[in-house]
C-alpha cells in the first residue's frame, strides 16, 4: 500500500469529522476594461465579464469537491475595487453598479461578490468620494455585493478624514438595514494595509497589480487544530508548536492542491494560498475553542494573547513550507459572531473589545463581526477604527474594523444573521469621548516603519 | 510526457500571436494540438478532465458478512482495478482501504461514486472514495 493506513484515516477523520473544508475559492476578475462614458454600457460591459469569467466556477468547483472528498464552503468572486475603473461616475451611476454586481453574482450562483471598494489611505479622488457616500444605499439595496475601504497605510499614514467618513458610512447602513438586525455592516470592512490578492470576503478585492484573471484559495480548519491540540495531551509549547505546525502543513497541501485543480478546470491561472485559520460558527470549528485547549481557562484571560500570537506563527510557519504561492491575508482571524468559542466569552463577560484589541495586534484582520449598541456615536466608531488602523500602521500588517453598530440594540442583546455571519451579542464600548482627537481631522503621517529605503 | 499548464499556456500565447489577422478558436486549438503532439505531450491534458488515475476508497462500519463481497462486485462490475487492499477489525468496528485503478472503467470518478453511494447503504457501512492526489499531497513532500 503506497499510504499507511494511519495516513488514509487521518485524512478522512479531519474531512468527515472534524470539519476541514477548504474556506472559499474566490476568482478574482479585472474590471478594468469595462468603463464606457454611457452608464447602461458600462453596466452591460461589468455583467457580460463576470458571466463570461464566472458562469461555470461553481459547477467546477463542485466537481473537484467530489473528485478529492473535500468540501468547498465558499465559492465566491472579486472585482477590481470599484472606485478605480469607474472614477468619473457619481453616487446614483456607483448604486447602479452595485446592481448590476448583485445580479451577475445571482446569475452566477454565488452568496458575495465583493469588491465594492476604494483605497483612499492617502487622499481621495471625487469618484471616490462619490463611492463612499454611495455604501449605505449600495448595500441596502443589495444582497450579495460585500464592500471595503482602506483609509491606512504603513506607507502614507492614516487618513483620519476618511475614518470619519467611513464612521458616518456604518453608521448609516446599520439603520439602512435596520430590519435585518444591521446586517449591511457586516458586508462593509474598514481596513490599513488591505492586501490585493485576498480571498476572503467581505474584505476581498482584486487589486490592480493583479492579472486579468485569477484563482485565489482560503484554507480553514480551526477544528482540525483542535483535535490535533486536545490528542497531544499536555506538552510543553515547544512541542505543541510543532503539533500545529505539522497539522497546519497538511490542511495547507490540501488547499494548494484543491486551488490548483479548480484554476485548472476553469483555465485560468492559479494565485495564492491564504493561510488564514478561519472559523465557522460550527461547533469545534473555533479559534476561541483552540485558545481553551492551549490552556487558558477562557478567551479574554492573561495569556490569550501569547497564545494567540503563537498560533498565528506556528500557522505561517507551516503555511509557507507546504505552499509555494502563500499570500492574502495568512493568520489567523478572530471574528466574533462567526466563532462560538469567541461568542461564549463576550457573553460570560471575560472577553472585553479591549482585549480583543490586544489580539489583533498579534493576528490577521483586527476587529472582526464586532456589534456594540445602536446608539454608539460616529465619533467613538472613528476612535476604534483609528486605533486598530494604528496597530496596522505601526506594525506593518493588515488589520480591519468591521463593525456592526446594530440599530436599536444595546448591550445583552443580539444580532443574529445565520449561515456563515453567526450571531454576535451587543458588546460594551467605552463612552467617554474621541471626538476631540478624530475631530481634528487630516492624516497621520506615515510611520517611521515606512522609510524602509 | 505531461506539459504543465504554464507551458501550455506559453504555446497557446505563441500560437495566437502565429495566426494573427487569420485567429480563430479553432485554428488556435488545432495549432495548440500539433505543437504539444509535436513536443511529445499529451494533448488531453488541455481539456482539463482528470477523471483517469487512480483513487483511494475507503469503508468502514460495523462488521458484518459480505462487505468485501458487496464492494468489490459493484467495482468488478464497473471494470475498476483494485490494486492494493487492506482490511482491519477493530473490535466490530470494520475498516477497509483500497487503492484503485479507474482507467479502465467506462464510468468516471462521479458516476462510480454514486454507484457506491448505493452500495454503502445497502451494506449499513461507510464508503468515501477520493482521488489519490489529495493523500500524495498531504501526507508526501
Amino acid at each position: 500500500m503506497p499510504y499507511e493506513f494511519e495516513e488514509i484515516l487521518e485524512t478522512i477523520r479531519m474531512t468527515e469529522i472534524e470539519h476541514f473544508d477548504i474556506r472559499t475559492v474566490t476568482m478574482g476578475i479585472s474590471l478594468r476594461d469595462c468603463h464606457d462614458r454611457n452608464i447602461e454600457v458600462t453596466k452591460q460591459k461589468i455583467y457580460d465579464k463576470i458571466i463570461r469569467y464566472g458562469s461555470q466556477h461553481v459547477k467546477l468547483a463542485k466537481e473537484v469537491e467530489a473528485q478529492y472528498g473535500i468540501s468547498i464552503a465558499n465559492k465566491r468572486v472579486s472585482v477590481t475595487p470599484i472606485s478605480i475603473p469607474f472614477d468619473a461616475c457619481n453616487m446614483e451611476e456607483f448604486i447602479e453598479i452595485a446592481k448590476t454586481l448583485d445580479k451577475a453574482a445571482e446569475e452566477i450562483g454565488i452568496d458575495y461578490i465583493a469588491g465594492y471598494s476604494a483605497l483612499v489611505q492617502k487622499g481621495m479622488t471625487n469618484g471616490e468620494r462619490e463611492l463612499i457616500k454611495s455604501i449605505p444605499y449600495a448595500l441596502s439595496q443589495t444582497k450579495r455585493v460585500c464592500s471595503s475601504v482602506n483609509i491606512g497605510s504603513t506607507k502614507a499614514g492614516i487618513n483620519m478624514d476618511a475614518v470619519n467618513m467611513m464612521s458616518e458610512v456604518i453608521k448609516l447602513t446599520a439603520e439602512k438595514t435596520k430590519d435585518h438586525d444591521s446586517i449591511g455592516c457586516a458586508k462593509l470592512v474598514v481596513f490599513a494595509n488591505a492586501v490585493e490578492d485576498n480571498p476572503f470576503v467581505a474584505g476581498a478585492f482584486h487589486g490592480v497589480s493583479e492579472p486579468e484573471i485569477v484563482l485565489n484559495v482560503g484554507i480553514s480548519g480551526p477544528g482540525v487544530v483542535l483535535e490535533a491540540i486536545k490528542e497531544a495531551g499536555h506538552v510543553d509549547l515547544q512541542q505543541l508548536s510543532e503539533v500545529i505546525k505539522r497539522t497546519i502543513f497538511k490542511i495547507t497541501r490540501a488547499g494548494e492542491l484543491i486551488g490548483r485543480k479548480v484554476a485548472e478546470k476553469n483555465g485560468i491561472p492559479f494565485g495564492i494560498v491564504d493561510i488564514s485559520l478561519a472559523p465557522t460558527p460550527a461547533e469545534g470549528d473555533s479559534i476561541g475553542d483552540i485558545l481553551i485547549a492551549m490552556g487558558v481557562e477562557d478567551v479574554g484571560a492573561p495569556g490569550t494573547t501569547a497564545a494567540l500570537a503563537m498560533l498565528n506563527d506556528s500557522v505561517k510557519k507551516a503555511g509557507l513550507m507546504a505552499s509555494s504561492s502563500v499570500g492574502g491575508m495568512s493568520g489567523a482571524f478572530i471574528p466574533v459572531s462567526e466563532d462560538m468559542g469567541m461568542i461564549r466569552a463576550v457573553q460570560a463577560g471575560n472577553l472585553s473589545l479591549e482585549k480583543l484589541e490586544a489580539m489583533t495586534a498579534v493576528c490577521s484582520v483586527g476587529l472582526d463581526m464586532i456589534a456594540v449598541p445602536g446608539d454608539t456615536t460616529a465619533t467613538t466608531i472613528a476612535g476604534i477604527i483609528a486605533d486598530e488602523a494604528a496597530i496596522g500602521i505601526i506594525n506593518d500588517k493588515t488589520t480591519a474594523v468591521r463593525i456592526i453598530p446594530a440599530y436599536g440594540k444595546k448591550v445583552g442583546d443580539m444580532v443574529d444573521y445565520g449561515g456563515l455571519l453567526g450571531k454576535a451579542p451587543i458588546m460594551n464600548v467605552r463612552t467617554i469621548s474621541s471626538a476631540g482627537f478624530v475631530g481634528r481631522g487630516g492624516r497621520i503621517p506615515a510611520p517611521m516603519r515606512s522609510l524602509t529605503n | 510526457m505531461k506539459l504543465t499548464e504554464d507551458e501550455i499556456r506559453k504555446i497557446t500565447f505563441e500560437a495566437i500571436s502565429e495566426l494573427g489577422d487569420q485567429i480563430t478558436p479553432e485554428a488556435v486549438k488545432e495549432l495548440v494540438r500539433k505543437r504539444v503532439e509535436a513536443m511529445g505531450g499529451d494533448y488531453k491534458f488541455q481539456k482539463g478532465e482528470v477523471s483517469s488515475g487512480r483513487v483511494i476508497l475507503t469503508s468502514f462500519g460495523l462488521n458484518h458478512p459480505g462487505i468485501v463481497a458487496g464492494v468489490t462486485k459493484a467495482l468488478g462490475d464497473a471494470n475498476c482495478d483494485i490494486q492494493d487492499l487492506s482490511q482491519k477489525l477493530l473490535g466490530d468496528f470494520f475498516t477497509m482501504i483500497m487503492v484503485i485503478d479507474i482507467t479502465s472503467s467506462q464510468k468516471d470518478l462521479k458516476e462510480i461514486q454514486e454507484e457506491m453511494n448505493k452500495v454503502a447503504e445497502s451494506l449499513r457501512v461507510k464508503i468515501y472514495l477520493q482521488h489519490e492526489d489529495v493523500f500524495r499531497f498531504m501526507h508526501r513532500i
